[in-house]
């Protein structure tokens, strides 16, 4: 069975039944060529798909999924998210209606290359790596592509199909110099496979891990910050995203449930996710519930806007939904961003301070209920409007509000990261974090 | 489930294509997963996971593929593919001629389940679960509760072309609370997870009451905590999943998977002292009903017990088949993967370091200022640099000897292989604890495990 017929005979037998269902089926194409020592040490080329329901029966919501496209199997599907649904006692659950919307394709010939030209690009990162003697070890290099068709449709009319894609080039290494060992990581990512460059990745690395080289302590103490976009970017994906997730400001987990229209951060920090910019590796005609794609503000000089709503939640809180319905077809409904980022600004000046290179320890150091963070980071000194040297064994801590009204500067160039989310930011200057150190 | 002679014919057809070695590994998984908030189901999911994937080496150059169409079409098809991407396709070579006699090997049930998840209808787990919301409204502080029960049933085949056939079936349960406490001062969570190779038994082993009760104290404490001080200190961490910070320090490092290339800071360390002389650290994937422990690992290897540091010195790594090929160490049944769609590499099970015969309560002594680790969150390494980090989600100060006032939000960092040398005492209250490991193949289940112990010194990173 294709992914279309198993999803029209869902739809068919739900209708049978009496049961209002909404079927999303993912297929998903893979390729990663790894390069190690000179050679390529490892290709994976991959299919994989599923079909998950969202079933609503008498205001209750169900889910189940399956890989397996077999009549048995997604009759299973059905009857697995009945029983689920069943045991819900909350009764306000619905399937937006829609109708049409379309085939949608977002990537279009950009992964198109002989397979001979993608070998090359992941040997040429390796060998631009190692023509620095300080790398002392290339752990990873990868080229990976993938792409993604997702099609929806529902018993309340709701038909729509888009694909979406990217290429990656990914490195992981060490450099050393005298006893000093950084291990860094660099990437590059594209809807355009011509559009990587591994000699640019190769320097970006050499550039971003060798300038850390002969870290010093760092004394303990409260510094003026300066967090590069990836730190940031990190940061933000996960906390502030789930700050503004309405699904989260419901069941009570958001700090930010009772600041609507309220200053949340300083009045430079503007907060904006946008689905469709052409160029955006999260774009997409519509969310997972079929609501059309269209650019929020959340945070609007400084004043908390808007949360990220999906139907249900939207109509929960007797709001405008903004179209951020999220759904893989093994999980639940939630919200989740697209292009997340922040407004660039005038520019951040260098004075005394730390220089936040990277983050690390966000999963476990970074609890977004209580807004507090305490992570590891890699940084350099900056000393008289300069960088003096780097820093190393030390963390930054605090509580991501009162760093979102802190901020003093915003830098001018806006850097994607796709470490949690497609997230973009620029330099973020922080008028003081605690630091922990020797 | 697949059919022997299906299986024959791809691995065949991989070697007649020119591979050393080829392995099929098929899987089934049924899911299902119940979120509860404040009794109310708020999610309730059931999934089922099909797919197989394709492993050829090539000396030492490995292609992989995987797919969830298991029709022999595309099965054969796929092979094709595989032997296209190395570019040996029309090659026939004369080992891939002749039958494969398979070997098979079928788990025993050593760690199956006594109370299967047909045994019991879906109120009956809601009825437990609101056991654990009930057990967490320790106080009027706790404003939400969230549990999460996820059941797991895995079935996997592994063949391979030197005739191994390997079939596993894995049964997991684990109950995930966590509650929130909110005064004016703020909002802060516990959390208590407890999960083991069981079925619906883990209800019987972890009363739910009992575990939400934990939840909502650690989240009280937490609550009343004031910010963990910064600065480098004497730490005391707690028993059980406290582990977490070797696995990140010295597990990792010791992975064939960095080790093969020279990745690890304690590559070649073989017979070399590098650890204090009381540490003794094992990795034990046949631990009856542990976490992580399965009677064959995903290569289709049975799994044992590995000493990999014996009084401080270093005995064995985790060894895959990749990792011995390019190492000439062992194979230590240590190959894992998530599911289908990674390729496996060297991972933990249940690691753990040793029992030592310090009284727990010797640890505090003399310690004029530091810091209790008494329940750890997650953490990270780099296993290039050796630096790593994680979170305490339960601490305390610890004055004059005496344990004092609760701190929270501390972050522990350092470089492993100085803290392992830094650790002086190894109490004799050996308790495990279960998390989820993330690398290079995916996300898997592991225990986590050791006694209190005493590190010298290390990085305190809270509020300056």
């Amino acid at each position: 069975m294709t992914f279309e017929e198993a999803r029209d005979y869902l739809l068919q037998k739900a209708r049978a039944l009496g049961i209002e269902a909404e079927v999303l089926a993912t297929y998903s194409r893979e390729l990663t060529i790894q390069a190690h020592g000179g050679r390529v040490e490892e290709i994976t080329q991959a299919t994989q798909g599923g079909v998950g329901v969202r079933v609503v029966v008498a205001g209750k919501t169900g889910y189940a999924y399956t890989e397996e496209r077999t009549p048995e199997a997604l009759d299973w599907v059905l009857q697995e998210a009945h029983e689920n649904a069943l045991l819900q006692s909350e009764t306000g659950g619905f399937l937006p209606s829609g109708g049409a919307l379309g085939q949608h394709d977002l990537l279009g010939e950009g992964l198109s290359a002989p397979l001979e030209q993608k070998r090359q690009t992941a040997l040429a990162l390796e060998a631009g790596l190692r023509a620095d003697p300080r790398v002392k070890q290339v752990q990873m290099t990868r080229y990976a592509e993938r792409e993604t068709q997702a099609t929806l449709g529902s018993t309340q009319g709701v038909a729509g199909a888009f694909r979406n894609g990217y290429a990656l080039l990914l490195t992981s290494a060490v450099m050393a110099e005298g006893q000093s060992l950084k291990q860094g990581y660099e990437f590059d990512l594209s809807k355009e496979f011509h559009a990587l460059e591994p000699g640019r990745t190769a320097q970006a690395f050499l550039q971003n891990t060798g300038r850390l080289l002969g870290a010093r302590p760092l004394k303990t103490g409260r510094y003026r910050a300066y967090l590069e976009p990836k730190a940031f970017g990190q940061l933000l994906g996960m906390m502030g995203w789930f700050l503004l997730s309405a699904k989260n400001v419901l069941e009570g987990k958001s700090l930010l449930a009772d600041k609507l229209g309220q200053r949340v951060a300083s009045e430079i920090f503007t907060l904006v996710d946008d689905p469709t910019l052409p160029d955006g590796l999260a774009s997409r005609p519509f969310d997972a519930e079929g609501t059309a794609a269209r650019r929020t503000v959340f945070i609007e000089n400084g004043v908390l806007r808007t949360f990220a709503h999906n139907s249900e939640t939207a109509r929960r809180m007797g709001v405008e939904n903004t179209g951020h319905a999220s759904r893989s077809y093994k999980g639940v409904l939630g919200v989740a961003p697209s292009n997340l980022f922040v407004q660039p600004g005038q520019g951040v000046r260098l004075e005394e301070g730390i220089i936040v290179t990277d983050l690390m320890g966000l999963h476990a150091g970074a609890n977004p209920i209580s807004g507090e963070f305490s992570l590891q980071a890699l940084g350099l000194r900056v000393e008289g409007g300069e960088v003096a040297y780097p820093v190393e064994n030390f963390t930054v801590a605090g509580n991501f509000l009162t760093l979102l009204a802190h901020i003093t500067a915003l830098g001018t160039k806006l850097e994607w990261n796709p470490m949690m989310g497609i997230v973009g930011s620029p330099m973020v200057e922080v008028a003081e974090l605690s630091f922990a150190g020797a | 489930m697949l059919a022997e002679a299906l299986v024959g014919d791809v691995l065949q057809k991989a070697r007649v294509g020119g591979a050393d070695f080829a392995e099929l590994y098929v899987e089934r998984w049924r899911r299902r997963a119940l979120r509860v908030l404040s009794g109310e189901v708020k999610e309730a999911t059931s999934g089922l996971e099909y797919g197989a994937g394709l492993r050829l080496f090539y000396g030492t150059e490995v292609v992989y593929a995987y797919t969830n169409d298991l029709s022999p079409e595309s099965l054969l098809e796929l092979t094709d593919t595989l032997v296209r991407l190395k570019g040996s396709a029309g090659q026939v070579d004369e080992r891939g001629r002749g039958g494969l006699d398979f070997r098979k090997a079928t788990a025993q049930g050593l760690h199956a389940p006594e109370i299967p998840f047909t045994a019991r209808d879906k109120r009956y787990r809601l009825e437990r679960i609101r056991e654990a919301e009930a057990g967490a409204r320790v106080g009027p502080q706790i404003k939400q509760v969230q549990s999460d029960l996820m059941e797991w049933e895995q079935e996997v085949l592994v063949a391979t072309s030197e005739g191994t056939w390997a079939e596993d079936r894995r049964v997991r349960t684990r109950l995930y609370v966590t509650a929130i406490a909110q005064d004016e001062s703020g909002m802060q969570t516990g959390v208590v997870g407890p999960g083991l190779s069981v079925g619906l038994e883990l209800f019987d082993r972890y009363p739910p009451a009992e575990v939400g009760r934990k939840a909502g104290l650690q989240a009280l404490t937490n609550l009343r905590a004031k910010p963990a001080p910064a600065g480098t200190m004497p730490v005391v961490i707690g028993s059980g999943f406290g582990g977490v910070i070797f696995h990140e320090a010295l597990g990792h490092l010791l992975e064939t998977t960095s080790v093969a290339k020279k990745a690890s800071v304690l590559s070649d360390k073989l017979g070399e002292k590098v650890a204090s002389e009381v540490v003794t650290y094992i990795d034990d994937g046949t631990t009856p009903h542990g976490w992580g422990s399965q009677e064959f690992d995903d290569e289709g290897q049975a799994t044992e017990r590995t000493v990999l540091i014996e009084n401080g010195v270093l005995k064995s790594y985790m060894v895959d088949r990749l990792g011995s090929l390019l190492t000439g160490y062992r194979p230590t049944g240590s190959g894992r993967r998530q599911d289908y769609t990674f390729a496996p590499t060297s991972r933990m099970r249940n690691t753990f370091i040793a029992p030592g015969s310090t009284p727990k309560e010797k640890l505090f002594e003399g310690i004029e200022y530091g810091l209790y680790a008494a329940d750890m969150g997650g953490g990270q390494v780099r296993p290039g640099s050796g630096e790593y980090n994680f979170a305490v989600k339960e601490g305390y100060i610890i004055r004059h000897g005496r344990l004092e006032e609760p701190v929270r939000g501390a972050m522990l960092v350092g470089k492993g292989p100085e803290s392992i040398q830094r650790i002086v005492a190894v109490s004799d209250d050996l308790e495990m604890g279960p998390g989820m490991c993330g690398s290079l193949s995916g996300s898997l289940p592991v225990e986590v495990g050791q006694p209190h112990l005493l590190i010298s010194e290390i990085v305190v990173g809270g509020q300056a």
